[in-house]
């Protein structure tokens, strides 16, 4: 185990030289280039807000930063989790020269796609301090921790993912259809007042999506501390996750090479 | 440290699940195809019980006709696949040349391309501007150096592939096959370098065909038939066993 963590602080030049390899080719030869990060999620949230707000009779201005930190979010779930299944199989021919820890390739998709994510959070947070200044205050200091919570949690999660979908290929469509299902009964877009009033309680109470969310939409839209019931089932994600991809990544690290 | 290399009754198998078809489509054919005879996939056996040890300062070449075990014994020694019973222990760093085409970006210039293969390879991004001079020169390919690397011939590659990878240096040295690189000039100078490189190395295993290089290069000669090694001990003799199972003489 130290020695695999060594192994990854070791080639740490290798797979940073990946991110930013990544990043760079992502926006090259388009005009907006990398404004595309922020422009993508701003205008999804304005169309959704706009549609939504009308359906369900809410306040479009107060209803745009609720649903962008859904989509910065969720996106960032989507990203890593279905990315991150294939990740071994797209970084295969670096698998079959050099024997460096496989959980790299994954934290490439992880910190690549935090660092869009991170970046489309400025739209976020200019809409609040301009339609909201109220609630600027010590409790943003809690946004900061979410980022270290999305590497915790999405890094083994992804791992465990990755070494099941390079021996099932069918795991990414899979988890497509899974995560699909997830964003239905999660409070992303919707509010959850909506799943109270409805007296669907649980999908809200014990929902890992919702207690996630809530670590940058407590602060940002109430000027709130998040609370500690989000914190702990934030870690418990991450705890379990990394028990996942260690017990298999026991057996399946080394036999990785044979399916890519 | 000193180089060693020690391996001991070692087997190892290429999975057979991980070649054969495992669609729904497969499936389904093979339920209507149950009873009938169908010719079935097995694990390949790849390296049958070897045992061997390379000492610091040994020059070892791999003898065998393609699908003997050459290039699976020189990747069980890199680590990278694993190994199914034995015992293996290496020390030293590796440096294993066997795809010289590895870890290009079309895109960027040959000379990012110098830095990224580098940092693959494990080198950090100081050490790999310290040497980015030598490799420049020795790839010798003029100005195309600050062009993007799809833009280069074949052999132009092949040239700046192999001068970054023989650039940097470990104490053992793995080789597969790689002296047909670029043109004639190119190969002369490639030879030099390589017999420089291996100067340098603590340990050199070496598979090739080319009986030339062999017997110039190495002492020791291991040959491989169907995954078993056959015959070790000088290259001389060990060049007379290859050819006598294979039928050359």
């Amino acid at each position: 185990m130290i020695q695999y963590v060594k192994g990854i602080w070791e080639s740490r030049y290798f797979w940073m030289h990946l991110v930013f390899s990544d990043l760079r080719s992502r926006w090259s030869r388009s005009f907006f280039g990398i404004l595309w990060a922020i422009i993508q999620p701003l205008g999804l949230a304005l169309m959704l807000s706009v549609v939504l707000g009308r359906m369900f009779k809410l306040d479009v201005a107060e209803y745009v930063p609720y649903i962008l930190s859904g989509v910065l979010i969720w996106s960032f779930v989507i990203s890593t989790i279905t990315g991150g299944a294939l990740a071994f199989v797209q970084s295969g021919p670096y698998i079959k020269q050099c024997r460096h820890p496989l959980a790299i390739y994954t934290l490439r998709t992880v910190i690549v796609t935090l660092a869009i994510e991170a970046l489309a959070s400025v739209s976020l947070i200019c809409w609040i301090l301009v339609l909201k200044p109220e609630n600027f205050g010590w409790t943003w200091l809690a946004i900061l921790s979410v980022y270290p919570l999305l590497v915790v949690v999405a890094w083994p999660t992804t791992t465990f993912f990755a070494y099941i979908g390079v021996r099932f290929r069918d795991v990414q469509h899979l988890l497509g259809l899974v995560l699909q299902a997830l964003w239905f009964i999660s409070p992303i877009y919707f509010r959850p007042e909506m799943f109270r009033n409805g007296g669907l309680n649980f999908l809200v109470d014990y929902n890992p999506v919702y207690h996630l969310l809530e670590i940058i939409r407590a602060p940002l839209l109430r000027g709130e501390w998040p609370t500690f019931e989000n914190y702990s089932y934030c870690i418990g994600l991450a705890i379990l996750g990394f028990i996942l991809a260690w017990a298999t990544g026991r057996r399946a690290e080394k036999r990785v090479i044979y399916y890519l | 440290m000193k180089a060693d290399i020690y391996l001991n009754n070692i087997n190892m198998y290429y999975s057979s699940s991980a070649f054969r078809e495992n669609s729904i489509k497969s499936f389904v054919e093979n339920l209507m195809k149950r009873g009938r005879c169908k010719h079935e996939i097995i694990d390949i056996h790849a390296l049958k019980n070897i045992s061997l040890e390379i000492k610091c300062g040994e020059r070892v070449g791999l003898l065998g006709p393609n699908g003997a075990g050459k290039s699976s014994f020189l990747k069980m020694v890199a680590g990278l696949y694993p190994i199914a019973s034995g015992e293996r222990i290496v020390t030293g760093t590796i440096r294993a040349l066997f795809d010289l085409s590895l870890g290009f970006e079309p895109d960027a210039t040959g000379r990012d391309n110098i830095l990224y293969r580098g940092l693959l390879l494990g080198m950090s991004p100081k050490a790999m501007r310290e040497i980015e001079g030598d490799i420049i020169d020795f790839a010798d390919i003029g100005e195309f150096i600050d062009y993007p690397i799809k833009t280069y011939s074949a052999g132009m590659m092949v040239r700046l592939a192999f001068a970054i990878s023989t650039s940097i240096g470990g104490d053992l040295l793995l080789l597969d096959e790689i002296m047909g690189a670029g043109d004639a000039s190119f190969r002369e100078k490639a030879k030099r370098r390589i017999s420089g490189l291996i100067d340098n190395a603590e340990i050199l295993v070496f598979a090739s065909h080319d009986i030339g290089s062999l017997t110039s290069i190495c002492q020791r000669g291991v040959v491989f038939h169907h995954g078993e090694v056959i015959f070790d001990g000088d290259i001389g003799p060990a060049i007379e066993e290859y050819k006598h199972v294979n039928g050359l003489i």
